[in-house]
């Protein structure tokens, strides 16, 4: 019994580090998206959006649904096609944590 | 032709073949918010299905892009369950005015 426990306490305490992601990291792979997304996240062309301030989980799953097909643009496809899923984990804490975007009612 | 009548000649033919926008209000929009507010309003929703994740912030983001996402999610270009059903609801007009309130600072009359 003690042994199952232990795994799920293990498995528990490791995946979420992963999912979160690191922010400096992150910031170190955006090169490549500031050209549409801007600088600093907030993005100066009207079509492509402002992703800073957005929330983590958001722009990850944004980012998987690119790399899987579901959500389809031709720009984003061949943007996350090199990427791992740490790097997407990455660039979403990265651009969560930079002032932007507000929860508007 | 001189150099100031090209220049006066391509600005008149760029305004003509810019498409016209249909600047939505943000006054107008703030009164649809109705079917939004419910899900992107609330601090810490999260979608429910088909998979589990942070509802978007829309505050301060690109009219353009939210009438894009609006559009895509009408057509079934982009594929999400209640967005489709709302989006599907709207017209291009309460598009460009719900874009039009998201993107301002208008938060709605004094109260």
């Amino acid at each position: 019994m003690i042994r199952p426990l232990f795994l799920l306490a293990a498995c528990l305490l490791v995946s979420p580090v992963h999912a979160k992601g690191n922010a400096e990291a992150g910031k170190a792979k955006s090169a490549a998206c500031a050209a549409c997304h801007g600088q600093v996240g907030v993005s100066e062309v009207s079509n492509f959006p402002t992703l800073a301030g957005q929330h983590r989980d958001y722009l990850y799953h944004a980012l998987r649904d690119y790399k899987s097909g579901k959500r389809k643009n031709p720009i984003m496809a061949g943007q996350v096609a090199s990427l791992s899923d740490a790097d997407m984990a990455d660039l979403a804490k990265y651009y969560s944590q930079l002032p932007g975007l507000t929860l508007k009612y | 032709m001189k150099p100031i009548s090209m220049t006066l000649f391509a600005s008149a033919l760029l305004a003509v073949a810019l498409p016209v926008q249909a600047a939505g209000d943000p006054k107008a929009g703030q009164l649809k918010t109705s079917m939004c507010a419910g899900c992107h309003g609330i601090p810490g929703w999260r979608t429910a299905y088909p998979s589990v994740y942070s509802v978007p912030k829309l505050g301060g983001q690109h009219a353009d892009y939210i009438v894009a996402a609006l559009k895509a999610y009408k057509t079934g270009e982009r594929d999400h369950p209640s967005m489709k059903g709302i989006a599907g609801s709207l017209s291009e007009q309460d598009m460009e005015d719900l874009a039009a309130y998201y993107a301002s600072s208008y938060s709605g009359p004094a109260k």
